[in-house]
């Protein structure tokens, strides 16, 4: 039961991960094998208006709503970053929805 | 460089609207005691908003005050401040625009980032959210781009050049060098002119909260500690005449247009360029046969994010060599806010007062150097100082920079 559910967990996680990776690997216009956790924005090439783009999509993609935070400072963010930020969102969202029931 | 047998241009009048309050006198003041008038976002739909504080006109503006029942009902409140501010520095300047044909030789040129905002936000809303059957009548002639400049002509029967100049947050600035232009040039012996913004609107609120530009706390330029920029709205508006035209009736003069610097930066489309920044000042100086040492303080246009405050230091320095050590720069957008296609106006009501009483506005909320934007801000409380000559900066989105050169009345 334990093992199932931590499988399942690793599963969702690297779904998770590989849909923000796709996400940016169609912002920055390069093949998804590319990006690796650590890369950050910047490294792939995403300007930071783009960055911003791709925050918009992840959030419009998952129903989430990032934190605010100066746009500046998102190029700078890794991949890894992103993914973290988007399972933070997707537990705070599990949590609401617990919550009103 | 300035053709010298062109007309020197004279700064007459001064009238805003602006969250610190109703007048350039309230404006004024406010700056100078180093009195923010950023506070918690006052909005119908204020619960749905990430964004929490602004720098708003006080609730207790009264459009009504000012202006005749039968306009009332044609007017934004883009137009409501613009009229407001341009009936204040009408006044001043003391002008009779009926005597002696002085109405056909005065130019309108008003900027503003959207214009009528409000009014497109209302009808959209109930085009599509209420499903109303119709819109207002009046929306067209509310919403223009020109209907702030037009209703001042009407009001006043100013009837030289008149129209709008949209730049985004340069769009004063650019409409005052327009003006002085068609002074220059001859074109005009009067030109009223300035900026009038008011976009607080949901739909415009949320598309700020969009670009994750927006400050959480309050706007602290060139503090290590920002968070980015405060939305602001009002109007700001100037008469602008000859200096012969004004010296001649004998007119109060505030200060001197000297000189103005525009160009583009063609890089980006929000990220600001040092050097497209720098050449603008540099124009400008030259423009009014200023040397950089002539010149003691700069209006930053200091929005409080890191991309501006950074970009603009280097800028500065690029300008101004060695003697960027030696000027008083401020951002008063950490007190008026960012007033985008107004902010040009209101900054100049700041370089006008500390032309006149020598006292130059400080930079509030900076509580926190940044390294990288290493000149003297005058951070927190205002400076007595002389200051001969001044700059008052404008970058916009779109990469466009607009710099006006301002001397002491001769």
């Amino acid at each position: 039961m334990t093992l199932s559910i931590a499988a399942e967990d690793l599963a969702m996680n690297d779904t998770t991960e590989q849909q923000v990776f796709e996400i940016i690997a169609k912002q920055a216009k390069i093949p998804v094998e590319t990006i690796k956790p650590e890369s950050t924005l910047k490294d792939l090439g995403i300007a930071s208006l783009e960055a911003i783009e791709v925050i918009f999509d992840i959030e419009e993609h998952f129903n989430i709503t990032f934190p605010d935070q100066q746009g500046a400072n998102f190029d700078t963010d890794t991949a890894q970053s992103l993914v973290d930020a988007v399972r933070l969102g997707l537990a705070a969202k599990a949590a609401a929805g617990e919550g009103s029931k | 460089m300035r053709n010298p047998t062109m007309p020197r241009v004279a700064i007459t009048g001064m009238g805003a609207i602006s969250p610190l309050g109703v007048g350039a006198e309230a404006l004024w003041q406010g700056l100078r005691e180093g009195r923010s008038a950023i506070g918690p976002l006052r909005h119908p739909d204020a619960e749905r908003l990430r964004v929490k504080i602004a720098a708003q006109v006080p609730a207790s503006f009264d459009p009504a005050a000012n202006i005749d029942e039968r306009t009332l009902p044609l007017l934004d409140r883009t137009s409501e401040f613009a009229l407001h501010a341009a009936r204040e520095a009408i006044a001043q300047s003391g002008l009779d625009f009926s005597r002696d044909g002085l109405g056909l030789r005065t130019a309108v040129i008003v900027g503003t980032g959207v214009g009528g905002e409000t009014t497109q936000d209302e009808q959209s809303r109930r085009l599509y959210a209420d499903n109303a059957a119709r819109v207002h009548p009046l929306s067209i002639v509310r919403l223009m781009t020109n209907a702030s400049a037009s209703q001042i002509s009407i009001a006043w029967g100013l009837r030289g050049p008149t129209f709008a100049v949209a730049s985004a947050c340069a769009s004063a600035n650019h409409a005052i060098i327009q003006a002085a232009q068609m002074i220059r040039y001859g074109l005009a012996d009067v030109a009223i002119a300035g900026g009038t913004e008011a976009c607080l609107t949901y739909g415009a609120l949320r598309a700020w909260e969009a670009m994750r530009v927006l400050a959480d706390d309050t706007c602290r330029p060139f503090s290590v500690n920002r968070r980015g920029l405060v939305l602001g709205e009002g109007a700001g508006i100037f008469v602008l005449e000859s200096m012969e035209h004004a010296q001649a009736r004998g007119a109060v003069i505030l200060a001197e247009l000297a000189g103005t610097g525009m160009t583009a930066d063609a890089t980006d489309i929000v990220m600001p360029s040092a050097t497209g920044a720098a050449a603008a000042m540099t124009l400008a100086l030259a423009d009014a046969g200023l040397a950089a040492q002539d010149v003691d303080y700069i209006n930053a246009h200091g929005t409080g994010t890191l991309a501006n405050d950074v970009t603009e230091t280097k800028a500065i320095r690029l300008a101004f060599g060695a003697h960027a050590d030696r000027l008083a720069v401020s951002s008063t957008k950490s007190m008026h806010g960012h007033a985008l296609g107004a902010s040009g106006a209101l900054e100049l009501v700041a370089v006008l007062g500390a032309l006149r009483d020598r006292v130059v506005p400080p930079t509030a909320h900076l509580d926190q150097p940044d390294p990288a934007c290493n000149l003297d801000y005058v951070p927190n409380v205002a400076r007595e100082m002389p200051v001969r000559a001044a700059l008052s900066n404008s970058f916009a989105f779109g990469g466009l920079n607009a710099v006006l050169a301002l001397k002491r009345a001769p």
